[in-house]
């Protein structure tokens, strides 16, 4: 029962940065409860090496983003405090601190936990010194036959300086002196090459061995690497990693004045800057000061590890054939959503009532479906589809491409902008445009990060809207793993909007009014606020009042402040936020109403499905936006309600669910430490792991609709006549 | 079954418009699209008389994306038209075929009385509450860039129709030129209007009491469709409900009202400059009822179209409007009731019965009888210069539903009427801006207006049954009267010998003598 009705809401000064959290702290505390998974001694090992190998590379991004745009905001002499009131200065070495302690914690599960475990299932990560002869004979072989052929050893001296290093590669570095000449010692430097795979798995001694052996390559080239300087000896080598500021666009993050003082001082900007060393532990101390002193790196940015440099590799591990026991298996594979599942027209099945979907749990098949089932239905006229990340082999880029030939107006808005997937984009943005789709490529200074299709059909009754909205991309691959909602419909009214919306990415002006919808950046910021004032009015009016909101990012300072303010008001507020979340639950009087839990588990946790009361008419809405400045206030987002009873129970059913999970939940305290729900347990009591709960009951619907048709033969339609 | 798919298109003065409609004889008009892009080639075109090629090229561009969108429906036709920017474009005819080659869309011109009906036209045929709203005395209120059009409706008839220039961009602009304060604003708004309204009431208004305001416009339009939309019906409000409504928005900053109302916050002195405007209307005609049914002239294209394609009927009487307005011009200039009764009678009656000869069209009779209508209002001015100075005043006033084309062709007909027929390679200045066929309607209907007129020569209504036959070469014209009419006959020779020429037929009287 929320606490209720403070009378005195403006004797609080709710922007307080006493109040909010430093958004980069967070995220450390995100990829922490990661990295939990990867101790959680209940998830199967090889999932815990996955989970470890996914903190790896979410750091590795972490760096290269946001360490970089913290050293950015140093270099720009930015004085501007963060929502929590810390310079870029404090924050930076805040953030610095927090993650050695994150690297060492990282390396004492591996070296603690996983690698004893592995070796109990019988797999070694060997080291080639400490093998056999004729293991010796393979690996050197190997080295001979396929390393060395692709190695560039490149010697530093007065002639040749200090080659770049490329950045995130792993390299070997030597000391070295002459065999025959001076006492000078020279440094030498190979990359360790990308092209080959990391993990090299030995042969079996005999047959029927049970023992699984691999090397990692950086390790084989370290044992064979007297064969690179052959007019020298080797004194010592060591691998190293370095991380650079590598992005060529300034986060778009951070805040519009920031960017500009950026732009202003872009000149004095160094491009490709290291922001981190990664070394072995046992590193020479010569060597790794002459690595450091000239990649510029200071002491706190090097990290030295107990254990194989970058970690990403236990994927590798993770795809190692054999080991299927050691995976998780308990997850349902995506299953077929019952309304669909009837042999109908997709396009009767929409018309007969809207459809929510919950992925990964209920297939995205329907949705790439729905695009090919369009590109070839003689009624179809055109098909409108925003495009953010799209899988490698898309079949959607597919079913776009082919729409446009047979004719249907096809226009796509291909963001160009999406991080790390700029070169993919326009790739295929441009294959689009030369198969006749009109593509329109991201609007000047938004990221257009809503996912809408609209797709127009002339019908016996005219003309009609098929409206495809969703909270997740249009990417088939990352549907399986990412948890998301999406909602067909063909009600007149989200027609409507969705037809305003692609006018408005065309560069037409915004619509008289809308009917359903919410656009960031224009309107969106402003309806959140108002549906969370809403709820406050009715706390203090004594009317039913909660807000239950879902989403992956919370750190709007003005959209937390209001969400304080409806907590005085005696508002219950529960977030279910898996990253960052700059917002303090429990603080007396502030914010003793909210409680935040974070849901970190096996699929990666995406939707945005946000809940308000209304005073005892609850109204459902999910979204393409975080509650994020950049989604409010940079991006195109869409939010639209789910208003149709059965698929609003639909939603009530996964926060609920989620807001009980005790398995994957990690609720956050009052000083700001999230605690999984599982360790705080109280003996006997019920377990609940909210996305089995899903994956099994979205199997067990398609199985009573089985049950159900077992008697009716579905005959096989003509392929030609099924349009 | 299914109907078509039809685009309208408005090239307006700071906006290009395209909507996509669905028109069936089930369903009527259904919009599907409504796309716009803001252009101001209005401060453009008044300055200067032209259209840059920066905004030539940046509508060409426009337009072929609109034709996509066309296509993306499958719309089948369309109608585009330009209005006041691109009236007032002295090289329209180039820009036009620049355009039409480069997007393949042709875009037809407005005149100023055809835009206002079509606005007109578009309420009564989308709104069942029309006919209703019309019971009572009504104005409509046609609020533009550059002027607005306020017509008076009296038991479902147009009365008057008149044109002030006291349009939301005009005064906006000369509010900023004057630097007028936002308190001021709605001040110094007033007292413009006021002072052509008060000539207006003078004129048109006297002591008629009007009820009911209907409005269309593009600011507070769609307010009034978004915040007064209920069960009896969207856009309506009472005087006192309006006025608080604006008191309102009055009382908040710009910003405040663009964030409560959802416009742009550019739009939000044009949505002042609209409701002072539409306030001071309230106040001079003392309406108590206001409606913004909120329809825009690409409604009006759809409308129109639905209705000659037989998609949509509509209860009220179009072409009744404008009669009544030309009647109420030659009321103004003092024409002569029975008179014009008589000549309409035998001039429609010779139309009718000779259309196998003439091919006109129902349009065409229309014209025709407004030439009868307006026949003798130049006589007001000068008996002996008659056809001139008739011609001058059709041509000066705006005759609604009538394009400039139209309304040339009636002053051309009256002129000849009275004066001697020029033909078209004469150079004659009256025929500038018509078409080899504009220019043949008018010598048919001169002709057939020339008959009739003949027949009632002496002006005292002499024949009351006439009828037509056509025999061999001749046109029989058979006449019910006793009256004697040897001055007719006499005449008539004059005024049947160019029929003749027109049509190859001989006009000849056969008296009937009633017993």
């Amino acid at each position: 029962m929320a606490k209720g009705g403070h009378k005195k809401l403006n004797e609080f000064d709710f922007e307080n940065p006493k109040l909010y959290i430093n958004r980069e702290l967070s995220w450390i505390s995100f990829n922490s409860r990661v990295l939990s998974e990867a101790e959680d001694a209940s998830n199967p090992l090889f999932e815990r090496l996955k989970f470890l190998s996914i903190s790896a590379s979410n750091l590795d991004e972490f760096f290269m983003v946001r360490v970089a745009s913290l050293k950015d905001m140093i270099n720009a002499e930015y004085s501007k405090l963060d929502i929590a009131g810390m310079t870029a200065k404090q924050q930076l070495d805040a953030v610095l601190r927090d993650l050695h302690r994150f690297v060492d914690h990282q390396y004492n599960i591996y070296n603690d936990m996983l690698i004893p475990l592995l070796g109990k299932e019988e797999l070694y990560i060997c080291d080639p010194k400490n093998l056999s002869d004729k293991d010796k004979d393979y690996l050197s072989r190997y080295f001979d036959e396929f390393v060395y052929p692709v190695l560039t050893p490149m010697a530093v001296d007065s002639s040749r300086p200090f080659p770049l290093i490329r950045n995130k590669t792993l390299n070997i570095g030597s000391l070295l002196k002459k065999k025959e000449g001076k006492d000078d010692v020279d440094f030498a430097t190979v990359q360790v090459p990308d092209v080959l795979p990391r993990v090299i798995e030995l042969p079996q001694e005999f047959e029927d061995e049970t023992i699984r052996r691999v090397v990692l390559l950086e390790q084989l080239i370290m044992a064979y690497v007297d064969k690179l300087y052959l007019n020298y000896d080797v004194i010592t080598s060591a691998p190293y990693r370095v991380e650079r500021n590598a992005d060529l666009s300034i986060d778009e993050d951070e805040a519009e004045d920031l960017l500009k003082e950026i732009e202003k001082q872009i000149k004095r900007r160094q491009w490709g800057q290291a922001i981190r060393l990664e070394v072995d532990k046992s590193i020479d101390k010569k060597l790794l000061k002459f690595i450091s002193r000239e990649l510029q790196v200071d002491d706190s940015e090097i990290f030295s590890v107990n254990g194989p440099l970058d970690l990403t590799f236990l994927m590798k591990v993770y795809k190692l054939e054999g080991f299927d026991e050691l995976k998780e298996h308990s997850y349902k594979a995506p299953q077929a959503v019952p309304e669909f599942d009837k042999g109908e027209d997709i396009f009767e099945v929409i018309s007969k009532g809207d459809i929510l979907m919950h992925h990964p749990y209920e297939t995205f098949e329907n949705v790439v479906k729905f695009v090919e089932n369009a590109a070839v239905d003689p009624n179809v006229l055109a098909i409108k589809q925003t495009l953010y990340r799209v899988s490698g082999n898309s079949p959607i880029i597919a079913a776009l491409a082919k729409a446009a030939d047979n004719g249907k107006q096809v226009t796509v808005l291909v963001e160009l902008k999406a991080r790390f997937d700029e070169e993919n984009n326009i790739v295929w943005a441009k294959m689009l445009e030369k198969a006749g789709c009109h593509v329109i490529y991201g609007l000047v200074g938004l990221k257009t990060h809503c996912k809408i299709t609209l797709i127009v059909r002339r019908e016996e009754d005219g003309i009609k809207r098929y409206v495809h909205l969703a909270t997740g991309n249009y990417n088939d691959s990352t549907a399986k793993q990412y948890t998301d909602v999406g909602l067909f419909t063909c009600a007149p009214a989200y027609g409507e909007d969705a037809t305003a919306v692609f006018n408005m990415l065309s560069g037409y002006s915004e619509p008289l009014s809308w009917n359903k919808l919410s656009l960031a950046p224009l309107w969106l910021k402003d309806r959140i606020i108002d549906l969370i004032k809403r709820e406050e009015e009715h706390a203090l009016s004594g009317e039913p009042a909660r807000i239950i909101a879902k989403m992956n990012s919370i750190c709007h300072k003005e959209v937390i402040a209001e969400l304080y303010r409806a907590s005085c008001a005696g508002v219950k507020i529960d977030l279910i936020v898996r990253g960052i979340c700059c917002l303090k639950a429990g603080i007396p009087e502030i914010s003793e109403n909210i409680t935040v839990r974070s849901i970190v588990g096996n699929f990666l946790e995406h939707s945005r499905i946000f809940y308000f009361e209304n005073g005892g008419s609850p109204e459902y809405y999910a979204s393409s936006a975080d509650w994020m400045p950049r989604n409010l206030e940079r991006r195109v987002e869409i939010m639209f309600p789910v208003e149709n009873d059965k698929l609003k129970a639909k939603l009530w059913h996964i926060l609920d669910t989620e807001l009980k999970d005790t398995e994957k939940a990690h609720v956050m305290n009052e000083n700001g430490v999230y605690v999984k729900q599982s360790a705080v347990l109280p003996e006997g009591s019920k377990k609940i792991n909210s996305q089995k709960i899903f994956g099994d009951e979205a199997s067990k619907a398609v199985g009573e609709l089985n049950t159900q048709n077992s008697r009716v033969f579905v005959p096989e339609m003509n392929p030609d006549n099924r349009f | 079954m299914m109907g078509e798919v039809f685009a309208a298109i408005d090239v307006g003065s700071y906006e290009i418009a395209l909507k996509i409609f669905e028109l069936s004889k089930r369903k009527g008009v259904r919009e599907l699209d409504h796309i716009r892009h803001r252009m101001d080639i209005g401060s453009e075109t008044y300055a200067t008389g032209r259209i840059s090629s920066l905004h030539v090229d940046e509508m060409i561009r426009i337009l072929s994306e609109f034709k996509k969108i066309m296509k993306e429906y499958g719309a089948s036709h369309y109608q585009a038209y330009g209005t006041s920017a691109i009236r007032e474009t002295k090289d329209i005819l180039i820009v036009r075929d620049l355009i039409e080659q480069r997007t393949g869309i042709h875009i037809d011109v407005l005149s100023n009385s055809e835009q206002r009906f079509i606005d007109y036209k578009s309420i009564a045929l989308r709104h069942d509450k029309f006919e209703k709203v019309l019971e009572k005395p009504t104005a409509i209120v046609d609020i533009g860039g550059g002027s607005i059009q306020i017509s008076l409706f009296e038991k479902d008839t147009l009365v008057a129709t008149q044109n002030l220039m006291t349009g939301v961009l005009r005064l906006h602009t000369t509010m900023e030129q004057v630097h007028a304060s936002r308190l001021k604003y709605s001040e110094l708004v007033s007292e413009l209007v006021n002072s052509r309204l008060s000539v207006f009431a003078k004129m048109h208004l006297k002591d008629k009491k009007i009820e009911n305001l209907i409005i269309i416009d593009d600011y507070v339009s769609p307010i009034m469709q978004k915040i007064r939309s209920g069960d009896d019906g969207d856009g309506f409000a009472t005087r006192d409900e309006f006025n608080k409504i604006i008191k309102v928005a009055d009382e908040m900053s710009d910003y405040e009202v663009a964030k409560k109302l959802g416009i742009p916050e550019e739009n939000v002195p044009l949505l002042h400059v609209a409701s002072t405007l539409i306030k001071c209307i309230l106040d001079a005609t003392k309406a108590e009822n206001l409606w913004a049914p909120g329809i825009t002239l690409c409604d009006g294209i759809a409308y129109e179209y639905a209705e000659k394609k037989d998609y949509i009927r509509s209860p009220h009487d179009f072409e009744q409007d404008i009669i009544a307005c030309a009647q109420n011009i030659s009321k103004r200039y003092m024409g002569s009731k029975s008179r014009r009764e008589t000549l309409k009678k035998i001039a429609l009656t010779i139309f009718d019965s000779t259309k196998e000869i003439h091919g006109l069209s129902d349009r065409d009779r229309l014209l025709l009888e407004i030439a009868t209508t307006l026949h003798d209002c130049g006589k007001y001015i000068s008996l002996v210069y008659l056809g001139d100075c008739s011609y001058n005043i059709i041509m000066s006033t705006e005759i609604i539903g009538l394009s400039h084309i139209e309304r040339s062709i009636v002053a051309n007909v009256v002129r000849f009427n009275h004066e001697e027929f020029e033909y078209y390679n004469s150079g004659s200045e009256f025929f500038d801006g018509l078409s080899r066929e504009d220019y043949l309607r008018i010598s048919k209907l001169t002709a057939i207006m020339r008959v009739a007129n003949g027949l009632d020569r002496t002006h005292k209504q002499k024949f009351r049954d006439v009828t037509v036959s056509i025999k061999d070469r001749n046109l029989i014209i058979n006449v019910d009267t006793s009256a004697d009419i040897t001055l007719e006959k006499g005449l008539f020779f004059n005024r049947a010998a160019f029929f003749e020429e027109v049509f190859g037929l001989k006009p000849v009287i056969r008296q009937k003598k009633l017993m």
